[in-house]
């Protein structure tokens, strides 16, 4: 599958708030710990070998889980397959505790769940649709019936 | 073509391969998997897609989820041809002589612009703005800009925490999107359709007032007082504006306030001092 290359690898360098030197352990057996430069830039997880500019790597942040498998490692399982967990070291606790949390909130399906609470809850409360004044709120992508339920909806205000 | 032509293409291409001697790796299993699984497709839909190489055009069927637009040659196939991720890409309606165009001009040295033709008019339209509004940094904008309308929307109402969304409230206090690189602010309100540009709002952290001594209550222009009436939503604090272009609207608006609050002051002013001008203890 052909994918813009080049523009990945200038997204790879854009200035990042979560850049660190992990371990990074791939799924396979067999697979050792490798020390790899990562970088969160929006929803993609770019590894790098620590010394060069270009990754070796992304991964897309979507439909995978993020968790704490110990103090200071943490894990992401793609496709809801175990065989496909991928380890990352961290040097301590609390930089293993920013990393869970950055990547999930990195979720573009994250990030769209949010808006539509907003949209919803601001709707609720002062009776506009806040996207009205951005000329969106006919897009497919921030509707609230998008096939995701939130919450109950509070009706009472109806 | 001539021997020029090649090397100059040869000198220009920068390799951005890694030591491993092959390309960067996009797992793309992972970008099939998120497109076929339940969440839905923000669009999709033929278009002509111009090749690289030449200026010839081929149909191909694009589907549009979240930042990712891929594409392939019939709805039916499972065989994906390709997938374009959109972050750092501008959105343009094209000039060029070809009906219906329009391109994603991704910037940078080197970076490649994408050129594509709909069918009619209102699906050219309909991609366009489906694309401006894709990328991930416009959309951590938004996120951004609704939890802080959201939070105004909240006090206003007098409900301080509300007990909505617990899941979501531990996470809106703490809320941070990091802007991801130059595509973001500015640049990407650039690049949209006339009227809408959004930008991340630069007013300072609030501070919610409190009672104050004095005669006139403190009031800071970004702040609404709690126990004044809520302006109409038209009114409040300028969002999607851009305030390189409009400070001066900004200055007169906040100016506005400030000469009513002066107002005020200088009317309760008075009144006191004329209270005072009586005799402090009345002697009879």
């Amino acid at each position: 599958m052909r994918f813009n290359e080049k523009e990945m690898v200038s997204l790879s360098r854009q200035p990042s708030e979560m850049a660190a030197e992990l371990g990074m352990r791939g799924p396979k057996k067999g697979d050792v710990v490798k020390k790899r430069l990562v970088k969160l830039v929006v929803n993609f997880l770019f590894y790098f070998r620590t010394d060069e500019e270009e990754p070796i790597g992304a991964l897309l942040l979507e439909q995978c889980r993020v968790e704490r498998e110990d103090t200071q490692v943490f894990s992401i399982v793609f496709l809801d397959e175990a065989e496909r967990k991928y380890l990352f070291e961290c040097n301590s606790e609390e930089q293993c505790g920013e990393w869970v949390d950055s990547i999930i909130k990195a979720s573009y399906e994250f990030m769209r769940k949010n808006l539509i609470f907003y949209r919803t809850e601001i709707h609720r409360l002062t009776g506009k649709d806040p996207l009205e004044q951005y000329g969106i709120s006919d897009e497919t992508r921030f509707q609230v019936n998008n096939g995701l339920q939130l919450m109950p909806r509070d009706t009472s205000s109806l | 073509m001539s021997c020029s032509f090649f090397s100059n293409s040869h000198s220009a291409h920068k390799s951005t391969f890694s030591s491993s001697g092959v390309g960067m790796k996009l797992h793309e299993k992972l970008l099939t998997h998120y497109l076929s699984c339940t969440s839905p497709v923000d669009k999709e839909g033929y278009l002509c897609k111009k090749k690289e190489r030449n200026a010839t055009y081929q149909r191909r069927w694009f589907v549009l989820k979240a930042n990712l637009l891929f594409y392939q040659e019939r709805p039916a196939d499972r065989h994906l041809l390709g997938v374009i991720v959109l972050e750092g890409c501008a959105v343009r309606r094209s000039e060029s002589g070809v009906q219906f165009a329009f391109s994603l001009v991704f910037e940078g040295p080197g970076l490649k612009t994408y050129r594509f033709a709909a069918g009619d008019g209102q699906t050219q339209e309909s991609w366009v703005k489906a694309l401006l509004s894709a990328s991930h940094c416009y959309l951590s904008l938004l996120v951004r800009d609704l939890g802080r309308q959201y939070e105004e929307a909240k006090q206003q109402r007098g409900l301080g925490e509300s007990c909505h969304g617990s899941f979501i409230k531990q996470t809106t206090t703490n809320f941070f999107f990091p802007v991801q690189g130059p595509t973001a602010e500015v640049r990407e309100g650039r690049s949209f359709s006339a009227g809408t540009v959004l930008h991340a709002p630069s007013i300072p952290n609030r501070v919610v007032p409190k009672k104050s001594p004095k005669l006139w209550p403190r009031r800071n222009a970004h702040v609404t007082p709690l126990n004044g009436p809520a302006p109409l939503y038209g009114e409040w604090p300028l969002v999607g504006f851009d305030p390189l272009e409009d400070f001066k609207k900004l200055h007169d608006h906040y100016g506005q306030e400030v000469k009513k609050a002066r107002e005020e002051w200088l009317r309760s002013h008075r009144a006191e001092e004329a209270h005072i001008d009586g005799d402090l203890i009345d002697l009879g």
